[in-house]
């Protein structure tokens, strides 16, 4: 027997939930307990959700040494205390709360996508991804090998592999040369450390591995398996030795900080020093997911169903920043994206106002707006992290919680922007989570300020076009025709225009043309 | 029971000739759980709960006494290092002793082949039994020491260990130990129920099966529940619906799942959405007084509590019987024929 802290798991329920089934007692649990014995006490198979949160608490309580616990929910009322002179929150959560620095990455594992750890040197970024390596089922050493170190000499027959040097003199075209891949392609969990430190070339075929999931050298391709990935920047903002290119940065799902390793937690650093722990190599195999099990999860996680009321509000939060009205002339052009794509200097748009509340706008504070990458990422994690949490369907929580991860670099601040001017935001110049949370919340409050929860004109119309044009008559086709229009002159009648609204606008428009085009293949029957 | 002064010799040479390497786990064990590690609590145990296994190992399997200490030193420290050892009075801890001191020494013939997982099993199974409310953990040990002679192989030690759980009060292990108990030899099932007189397990098991409330010699029906100030679980009278598994209650901001039969009575944690998702319908249904009694139907319920507010709550064979007047839930057989 060993007496092994590592080897210890959780075995109560990590997250006590509502049952959904009948309760089904399991007599073997009798000889369950603190004592190792044997097969008598074999445990039972767990939900792979539950496993997921066996995984989180192991890496949490014994892997990692001082975690911070800033995915904050409560049941209830939460303890505040304001701290200090510039009267910051410290909050002690009434539920379960979680540690970004893991969960994200599990929720990257989980549902197979790309997580960056962000943070100076030295604070578990590699430690940590090499822990997901070991989740997979790879050994430690294997783990280790695989992973990728960027160095500014690396090329791309580094990353990628060699062709054979005979094929190379004896081949007669080019798909006879024969490529020696590297072995790291094959991985489930692929690890690149230092990503910022490759250079452009090989970011490039970088690039394609992460985005398309193949490599390709000499005209030869290889198929990577699905795979999740972890990379590691000891600066976020790219300013390694290269900078990184716009098209990887984007190719990023999550990024998590590494936050600071608090003093006061030096006692168990010293207990692992002196046992020559290496957390990584004592990780339970109960805890080792299977990559059946991996594809499993990622089917449970698709099926987490989002509350139309979740979706609005996202909806709602994602109007509020690409509309830039000096940046079109047509009315579908108006946008941030047409303006960087035409170049056009920040300063100038910025000076072109149109007498907005520039405070009150939160399209204001970005420099760009979100794509369907970003919303599609935000919607994935927040479907893992209501899985995770043992949930059948988002809350609105769960959204507010991973968001600032996904959209860490997606959103960029407007920093000249007056809202950042203020005093009490001046800590949002630099931090990005607690920006990118407060941005979230400030469209919740205006979506709930609008009433839009209990009227959504907009809402209500596309509704009523889901349902079908199955048996819609001409009569009434023209009747939900005008009443658009109505609709369309009620809500530009002497109001700005905001983000929220252009895209409602946009909407209308498309249902317009949706209900005219259907009328007219119903004059031409 | 006062450590004895002396270990026996077999015990002291099975030490003595890995001394180092007892040594080096009890280092590494004191390393492991620091503060939590109690250098006494393991010396009291070794020299009480392990002599008395190692000493009855002796006399059945003396060559099996230095894998047996081996396993037991292991056990022993890990239950000092969790503080699980050494305990007196009436806690998981002192229960976990009575088991090594009387029910082990009893198995040795069945410890001394395997002995880690059977003193791993005995020693969780004190301690699950012991943490449960409800449980008689003395009458667990008392049967499983007496039938102990008759078990033979780990797989029957561990059956009976569940049936007899069961019948000490798990009432959530019902089926789990009534499935357990078909794989036992019938004489050694027939045996763990010695008030029924029975001569065919076949027939007491589909009976036992069928019945939850069957028990020979014995009337059915039960109480429990408390004031929660007065020791008890209840903050204040409990509400109790009935659902698949068998009676869910809320008390003040608690909630329980309730599951009871002739051998004992259990509450165990639940939460307000199984009470909530507990069907309402079922819950509450008509109590009349006939003749200054009261009866659920045509079955007559036999309770000193007022007609005011009693509610009955049955599942397809228990009655629950709760009053606002009380901290305390009755729960009676439901006669089929009647109710």
């Amino acid at each position: 027997m060993r007496f092994d802290f590592f080897q210890r798991i959780s075995r109560a329920p990590t997250n006590p939930h509502p049952a959904p089934k009948p309760r089904e007692f399991d007599v073997a649990d009798l000889y369950r307990g603190p004592v190792a014995a044997g097969a008598a006490a074999e445990a039972p198979q767990r939900a792979l959700d539950e496993k997921l949160r066996q995984a989180y608490f192991w890496i949490v309580n014994k892997a990692i040494i001082s975690p911070h616990y800033d995915i904050e929910y409560n049941d209830g009322p939460a303890q505040r205390y304001l701290v200090g002179d510039a009267r910051r929150a410290l909050t002690l959560p009434s539920a379960q709360s979680y540690s970004s620095f893991i969960l994200l990455p599990l929720l990257t594992f989980a549902t197979r996508r790309k997580c960056l750890f962000v943070g100076g040197p030295g604070r578990g970024k590699t430690a940590s991804a090499i822990l997901m390596g070991v989740l997979s089922g790879a050994p430690v050493r294997e783990v280790k090998r695989a992973m990728q170190h960027g160095h500014p000499q690396m090329t791309v027959a580094d990353l990628l592999g060699n062709p054979l040097p005979a094929d190379l003199v004896a081949a007669q075209s080019m798909d006879e040369i024969r490529i020696a891949w590297r072995s790291w392609l094959r991985m489930r969990v692929k690890i690149v450390d230092e990503y910022n430190r490759i250079p452009t070339r090989t970011q490039s075929a970088l690039l394609t591995v992460m985005g398309d999931n193949y490599a390709e050298v000499l005209g030869q391709v290889f198929e990577c398996p699905p795979s999740a990935w972890y990379l590691t920047a000891n600066d976020d903002e790219g300013g390694g030795t290269f900078q990184v290119i716009e098209a990887l940065r984007d190719r990023i799902d999550v990024i998590v900080q590494a936050l600071a390793f608090n003093p006061r937690f030096l006692g168990d650093l010293l207990l692992r020093i002196e046992e020559d722990v290496r957390p990584e190599e004592l990780m339970p195999r109960e805890l080792v997911f299977s990559d059946d099990e991996v594809d499993e999860m990622g089917g449970a996680i698709r099926d987490i169903a989002v509350p139309e009321q979740v979706r609005r509000r996202l909806e709602f939060f994602a109007s509020q920043f690409e509309l830039c009205e000096p940046a079109g002339g047509q009315f579908e052009y108006m946008t941030k994206d047409t303006a960087r794509l035409a170049g056009t200097p920040w300063h100038e748009l910025a000076a072109a106002e149109n007498g907005r509340d520039r405070l009150a706008d939160l399209g204001c504070q970005t420099r760009n707006g979100l794509s369907v990458r970003n919303l599609t990422t935000l919607l994935v994690y927040a479907k893992a992290l209501a899985w995770f949490r043992g949930n059948a369907e988002v809350e609105l929580e769960d959204l507010r919680q991973v968001l600032p991860f996904v959209l860490h670099d997606k959103l960029r601040p407007d920093l000249d922007a007056p809202f950042f001017a203020l005093p009490e935001n001046a800590a949002s110049r630099s931090d990005r989570v607690g920006w990118l949370r407060r941005l979230f919340d400030l469209a919740n409050d205006e979506y709930t300020r609008l009433g839009l929860e209990r009227d959504d004109p907009v809402g209500a119309l596309a509704a009523q076009f889901e349902a079908g044009l199955d048996g819609v008559s001409e009569r009434e086709t023209r009747a939900r025709l005008v009443k658009i229009e109505k609709l369309v002159a009620e809500q530009t009648r002497g109001r700005k225009l905001y983000g929220h609204l252009y895209d409602d606008l946009l909407k209308l428009k498309y249902l317009h043309q949706r209900y005219t085009n259907y009328l007219a293949w119903l004059r031409a029957q | 029971m006062t450590p004895s002064p002396t270990i026996c010799p077999a015990f002291a040479g099975a030490l003595a000739a890995r001394r180092a390497e007892f040594n080096r786990r009890t280092h590494e064990a004191r390393r492991r759980h620091q503060q939590a590690f109690d250098e006494a609590a393991l010396t009291a145990f070794l020299r009480t709960e392990v002599d008395g296994v190692v000493r009855a190992v002796a006399a059945v399997a003396q060559e099996r006494v230095q894998e047996v200490v081996s396993a037991a030193y292991d056990i022993a420290l890990e239950l000092c290092g969790q503080g699980l050892a050494g305990g007196v009075g009436a806690g998981p801890a002192a229960f976990l002793g009575q088991v090594w001191r009387k029910l082990a020494p009893a198995l040795a013939h069945v410890v001394a082949p395997l002995p880690e997982q059977v003193l791993g099993m005995l020693s969780n199974a004190a301690l699950h039994l012991a943490a449960l409310d409800g449980v008689r953990c003395s009458q667990w040990l008392d049967e499983m020491t007496a039938l102990a002679p008759r078990i033979q192989t780990p797989a029957e030690l561990r059956s009976l260990g569940q049936l007899l759980a069961w019948r000490a009060g798990a009432a959530h292990f019902r089926s789990g130990a009534l499935a357990a108990a078909s794989g036992l030899p019938a004489q050694l099932a027939l045996a763990a129920f010695p008030e029924s007189h029975a001569s065919d397990w076949d027939a007491l098991h589909a009976r036992l099966l069928a019945d939850p409330w069957h028990r020979p010699g014995q009337a059915g029906g039960r109480e429990i529940g408390a004031f929660s100030g007065f020791g008890g679980v209840f903050a204040a009278p409990p509400q109790v619906r009935a659902n698949d598994a068998g009676f869910v209650v809320a008390s003040g901001e608690r909630h329980f799942l309730l599951l009871a039969d002739a051998y004992g009575a259990m509450l165990l944690a639940a939460t307000r959405e199984e009470f909530e998702a507990a069907g309402q319908a079922r819950a509450e249904l008509p109590v009349e007084t006939r003749g200054g009694q009261l009866f659920f139907g045509r079955q007559a319920l036999a309770t000193d509590l007022p007609a005011a507010g009693l509610q009955v709550c049955a599942t397809a064979t228990t009655l629950a019987v709760s009053s606002p007047y009380s901290h305390a839930i009755r729960l009676l057989p439901r006669e089929a024929a009647h109710g």
